[in-house]
């Protein structure tokens, strides 16, 4: 009976297990490297991963919809891109001003995308597939083919990503107060709560009066505008706008939340688990050189990691079922 | 036997060819042929011999599209085989720079796809309640993790001898080998689908997967079967890929997955499964290879063309359902 | 102010092909248990749903508290005091017994949700109803009685001055039973009128005051609990003597077809052993969640038991997966059709010949024209009401439904069919057109084995009766020894001992 407890602790608390290896990950790599557990070091790894680190937040609502959006790194790439030339050509400057027209664009292609899957019931995969494509060549397009806005033409816009508040990095000031907002918005309002009980079980919901379309319209357009904000971070972070950023990021975003626990089924996942699972993938891509590893190595290990974090999953859910059956009292 | 009404139930079906003309394998053949009008107007070099010496390299992704279309119709999804394309043409490169004959270097491709598919097709039937975009998300930053070390630092690597490469893009007269291929193998594998017991099966799995299992279809066996397959024919693509770059680097087969699933999801597949048939897949595919050569020849750059696949693909799964959407509200007005 | 809270008059609601209810009328007075009862498909739960404003009756008016009412949809229902409980709790099993409790109407205080609140609140409502299990238990860890009693809890905390509760003792055991019994009178006591679904009559006793029976979509009549006896009440809900509807033809019992001995799998069922013969109607039964279907799919080969031997004609069959039972002449005719027994989107013929194309095939290649014979030759055998082959199994009445399943199992070499609760769902008069195909397979010489949670057609079609309790075989009756009575201690025999040991 232990046995069984225990299981189901771990199985439980998807939170604490993954807290658990965070802390391993660090200690062993501290060990091997005491340059990891710097305040710099750490610094740069929220900051330069802050992207996939936030835009988890929007894969959380989605995915526990039961959804997937593909597009959201060409989303970025189109936001990024767009207050990356309206710099460059001084049509704008200042740091607010970027950081507005980025989330807004971000936003309205979120609700697109959101329009198109709740209202024209395209599947998710192909609705922001299509998307992919289309926001991935707007960007480009916009770019007058193919054109960077560099360091030079960005301006003291590129300072936000340097600058400290109270000691800490504005960027990282950025990902606190999204983690703080989403924290609170997921668990402690009724909006929060119908994207879970939509996701959970969606008949259900259509009978309770939940408007299961609007909600489905609605994480799209949060992961948008999460999208439209990761691009002016990425430019801001990178000093540079280019149309084919963060190509393929997308998949760094969909492995954070499932590393993280986020159910592709819907219903099940926390915004602790994505912070968990995104800075467990940011922390990894930080200590393979640090510990000798050849950075080369980096992609297997994620790939393998998530194929592991998955895998183990199911056996211990047939597990805790069979404990589960043999328990039953005949 | 009980209760014989006498009841005489029709067992005739319908003329295929009312079918054939409302059906959207009929629209897309007009569209094939609005497309080159359009495509003969925009280019002043677009004609047939100009095709066919352009589509070689547009036609390596139909190999991904075809296995694709059973993983959609089965209700699955595959993201991994782009990465299955680099790590087969990384590694048939490498077994070319070290002399051996070309065969085995043909051999290399299809076995190391081959490989890549079996570990999709293992991991998803021993972990039935795994979804299967997840699963190939990880092979698929898997596969290609693999090429990176085994291309190093330098990221890319050329086939030093390209005699065996060169043969096989040759043509004859003015058609290209894998024009043939392609023909060949989209033929057997819409027959495949279309006309054998397999077929049905691959239809049964993806309407109603319980019914299946239900009904004594070895299901499990069956989606092992395709996703092999669908390793075996990423191995083919990559083959054909080096035959025209020469070499294979980090992005070789990049967003190649994204571009079968187009594909084939343009052809009336449905991405929930049971729906859709090869025969709309080919011809979509054509039109895209038409498009892509077309646009070429006037320098039009691929994002344009990706945009416009995109348009096709939202447009192609939306206007249906919308249209459908509206009759039934005027209907229960 | 009427003397009844809530009135219905003249209520019909069509679905396509057929009328589910027909002209039909309830009165609920205040503060009174009162039982709804009829057949499997008499129209009960479609009428639960027009209560509960999720169907939209075609016709009819509907009185609350004698002022006329419309809901538009199931949230009107809610705000006038309406709440059901359904057979299958609705749930959210990811989230907590507390969310569960407050879906839709969360206590919050300037837009924040109110954990600790809502918590209390919920453990509050859970122990007025002594429940075991706290509020923050996540709701799919629950049993099926404990999601009821949820679901109880959540009808209480929307304040509901009417309570439906849709066959709610179904899956409970005797124990749990007497639990829900306790908490009803406590809701009569509160001055809460109650609606009661049920099959089983003991439910009725002890609980209802009046009863009102539906057969065939149709009102029948409403009784007073005290005036009515079982017989009376039997014969409105079945509407004719059980001897006319079941054709039980007289078979002479062939050899053993199949012996099942010490069949285990962890969790389901334990030790089961039966036989049967050829010819003859082996009737399994006992409640919903006895193990019945999984002793079955285990033999089929839909699930791997842990233990046992199966035995087919006299020698020892391995079956691994269920193209291997299928092979060896045991078909299976799945619970439900909807999700097991046919593809809905495809035609009927399709349908038919799924599970032996190959037969037909030439070298893999379907041949369309031989498939398409035999699908017409085996659908009119059955007499299904369709127009032609092609049209799509949805577009059939669960009966005709049933015929297709029935079809789809006479296309194979058949020596044991295994019914799973062929008659679920499907009328009255399409029942006895499949009970009459099961008399013709017996007389065929097949050995069948019919697994029903209806009284009735197991005592009406079965030679010998297995009952199950609780994933153990509690006896075994012939036809001359079986009665209602004796079957329904055995059925609930285990459930009461398995109290008692928890209880201790």
């Amino acid at each position: 009976m232990a046995n069984k407890s225990l299981i189901k602790k771990i199985t439980g608390s998807r939170e604490v297990l993954l807290a658990v290896i965070l802390i391993l990950l660090f200690i062993i790599v501290t060990i091997l490297s005491p340059s990891f557990l710097t305040p710099k070091s750490l610094s740069d790894m929220l900051k330069n991963n802050a992207v996939t680190i936030i835009m988890s937040l929007g894969m959380l609502c989605v995915m526990l919809v039961g959804g997937i959006d593909i597009s959201i790194m060409s989303s970025l790439a189109l936001s990024g891109m767009a207050i990356g030339m309206l710099l460059k050509y001084e049509h704008i400057s200042g740091t607010v001003l970027p950081f507005i027209i980025a989330i807004l664009i971000g936003t309205a292609c979120g609700f697109v995308v959101g329009l198109v899957i709740s209202r024209a019931n395209v599947p998710p995969i192909i609705a922001t597939m299509g998307f992919m494509y289309i926001y991935r060549a707007m960007g480009y397009l916009i770019s007058n083919g193919g054109e960077w806005a560099s360091a030079a033409a960005l301006g003291e816009f590129k300072d936000f990503a340097t600058s400290n508040f109270l000691g800490l990095n504005c960027v990282i000031w950025v990902i606190i107060i999204c983690y703080v907002i989403f924290f609170f918005f997921m668990k402690w309002t009724r909006t929060g709560r119908k994207i879970y009980a939509v996701g959970s079980n969606p008949s259900a919901a259509e009978v309770s009066g939940i408007n299961v379309k609007n909600i489905k319209l609605m994480v799209y357009t949060i992961m948008g505008l999460l999208a439209g904000l990761g691009g002016a971070l990425q430019v801001a972070v990178y000093a540079s706008a280019m149309p084919d950023m963060q190509q393929g990021g997308e998949m760094d975003v969909i492995a954070a939340c499932v590393i993280g626990g986020v159910s592709m089924n819907g219903g099940r996942g926390s915004v602790i688990g994505a912070l968990l699972g995104s800075v467990i993938l940011a922390t990894i891509a930080r200590a393979l050189p640090l510990v000798g590893i050849d950075a080369l190595w980096q992609n297997t290990i994620k790939g393998v990691l998530i194929l592991v974090v998955v895998v183990v999953n199911v056996i211990l859910q047939r597990i805790a079922d069979r404990n589960a059956l043999r328990g039953r009292e005949m | 036997m009980a209760g014989k009404s006498g009841r005489s139930i029709n067992n005739v079906p319908e003329s295929p060819i009312k079918k054939m003309i409302f059906s959207w394998e009929g629209i897309l053949v007009i569209l094939f042929i609005l497309v080159n009008i359009f495509c003969a107007f925009f280019s002043e070099f677009y004609n047939l011999s100009s095709v066919l010496r352009q589509m070689p390299i547009y036609l390596a992704e139909v190999f991904l599209m075809l296995p694709m279309a059973y993983i959609l119709v089965m209700g699955e999804i595959d993201i991994s085989i782009g990465s299955i394309v680099c790590l087969a043409a990384t590694m048939s490169c490498i077994v070319c720079n070290t002399g051996a004959p070309f065969i085995v270097v043909v051999l290399t491709g299809l076995l190391v796809g081959t490989a890549c598919g079996a570990v999709n097709g293992l991991v998803l039937t021993k972990f039935q309640e795994l979804p299967t975009m997840i699963v190939t998300l990880a092979t698929q930053i898997i596969f290609r993790g693999i090429a990176e070390i085994v291309l190093g630092s330098g990221g890319s690597i050329s086939a030093s001898n390209t005699a065996g490469f060169t043969a096989i893009g040759g043509k004859v007269g003015s058609v290209p080998y894998i024009l043939f291929l392609v023909v060949i193998l989209a033929v057997i594998f819409a027959v495949v689908l279309g006309k054998t017991t397999f077929g049905r099966r691959v239809y049964a799995i993806g309407t109603n997967r319980k019914a299946a299992y239900y009904a004594g279809i070895h299901v499990q066996k069956i989606r092992m079967i395709i996703y092999t397959v669908m390793g075996t024919m990423s191995g083919l693509c990559a083959l054909f890929l080096v035959s025209s770059s020469f070499g294979a680097n980090t992005t070789t087969g990049n967003g190649f997955e994204m571009d079968a699933i187009a594909m084939a999801v343009f052809g009336g597949i449905s991405s929930t499964g049971g729906k859709g048939n090869l025969a709309g897949g080919i011809i979509a595919a054509f039109i895209i290879v038409c498009l892509r050569v077309g646009l070429g020849q006037r320098n039009v750059h691929a994002q344009v063309i990706l945009l416009i696949v995109g348009v096709l693909l939202v447009a192609a799964v939306a206007l249906p359902n919308i249209i459908g959407e509206v009759k039934r509200a005027v209907v229960k007005k | 102010m009427s003397e009844y809270v809530l009135e219905l008059k003249g209520i019909t609601k069509i679905f396509p092909g057929v009328k589910a209810l027909n002209n039909v009328q309830f009165q609920l007075k205040p503060g009174e248990v009162h039982a709804l009862m009829g057949e499997n498909g008499a129209g009960k739960s479609t009428f639960i749903k027009v209560i509960t404003g999720v169907h939209k009756a075609e016709e009819g008016e509907m009185y609350l508290y004698g002022k006329k009412v419309d809901f538009k949809g199931p949230k009107d229902a809610q705000a006038a005091g309406i709440a059901a409980v359904y057979q299958h709790p609705t749930s959210y099993p990811d989230l907590t017994v507390a969310e569960n409790i407050f879906m839709g109407h969360e206590i919050v205080k300037n837009r924040m949700i109110q954990w600790k609140a809502m918590n209390n609140e919920a453990n509050k409502l859970l122990k007025e109803l002594n429940a075991d299990f706290d509020a923050t238990a996540e709701m799919g860890t629950l049993s099926v009685a404990q999601q009821q009693m949820v679901e109880i809890a959540k009808a209480l905390s929307t304040n509901a001055k009417i309570i439906i509760l849709d066959e709610p003792t179904a899956s409970l055991t005797k124990r749990e039973s007497e639990e829900l019994y306790r908490i009803v009178d406590k809701l009569k006591e509160e001055g809460v009128s109650v609606i009661f679904i049920s099959h089983r009559f003991e439910d009725m006793y002890r609980l209802a005051s009046r009863v009102t029976v539906f057969r065939d979509s149709q009102y029948i009549g409403t009784y007073d609990v005290d005036g009515i006896t079982n017989a009376d009440l039997i014969k409105a809900m079945v509407g004719r003597e059980i001897n006319d509807l079941f054709p039980k033809p007289k078979v002479k019992i062939g050899k053993e077809m199949l012996r099942v001995e010490g069949l285990s799998r962890v969790g389901f069922f334990k030790n089961i052993s039966f036989d049967i013969r050829a010819g003859e109607i082996l009737g399994f039964t006992g409640l919903v969640g006895a193990g019945r279907t999984e002793v079955m799919e285990s033999i089929c080969g839909i699930t791997r038991p842990d233990a046992g031997k199966v035995y087919l004609e006299g020698e020892e069959i391995h079956v691994h997966q269920p193209s291997d039972a299928m092979e060896k002449g045991i078909i299976l005719l799945p619970e439900d059709r909807q999700k097991e027994g046919l593809i809905m989107s495809w035609g009927l013929g399709r349908n038919v010949t799924l599970p032996t194309i190959s037969k037909y095939a030439k070298k893999g290649f379907n041949d369309n024209k031989k498939e398409n014979d035999l699908a017409k030759q085996l659908l009119e055998e059955v007499d299904t009401k369709a127009v032609d082959i092609f049209q799509p199994a949805s577009s059939l009445s669960g009966g005709n439904q049933q015929k297709v399943v029935v079809a789809k199992a006479l296309s194979q070499e058949m020596k044991v069919v295994i019914m799973d609760e062929p008659t679920k769902g499907v009328d009255v008069g399409a029942k006895a057109e499949i009970y009459a195909i099961m008399g013709d397979l017996a007389k065929k010489g097949y050995a069948i084995i019919l697994i029903s949670s209806e009284m009735p057609e197991i005592l009406g079609m079965s030679d010998r009766i297995v009952i199950m309790c609780n994933g153990r075989k509690t006896g075994e009756l012939s036809r001359e020894e079986a009665t209602q009575e004796r079957i329904l201690e055995l059925a609930m025999e285990k459930s009461t001992n398995a109290g008692k040991e928890a209880n201790r």
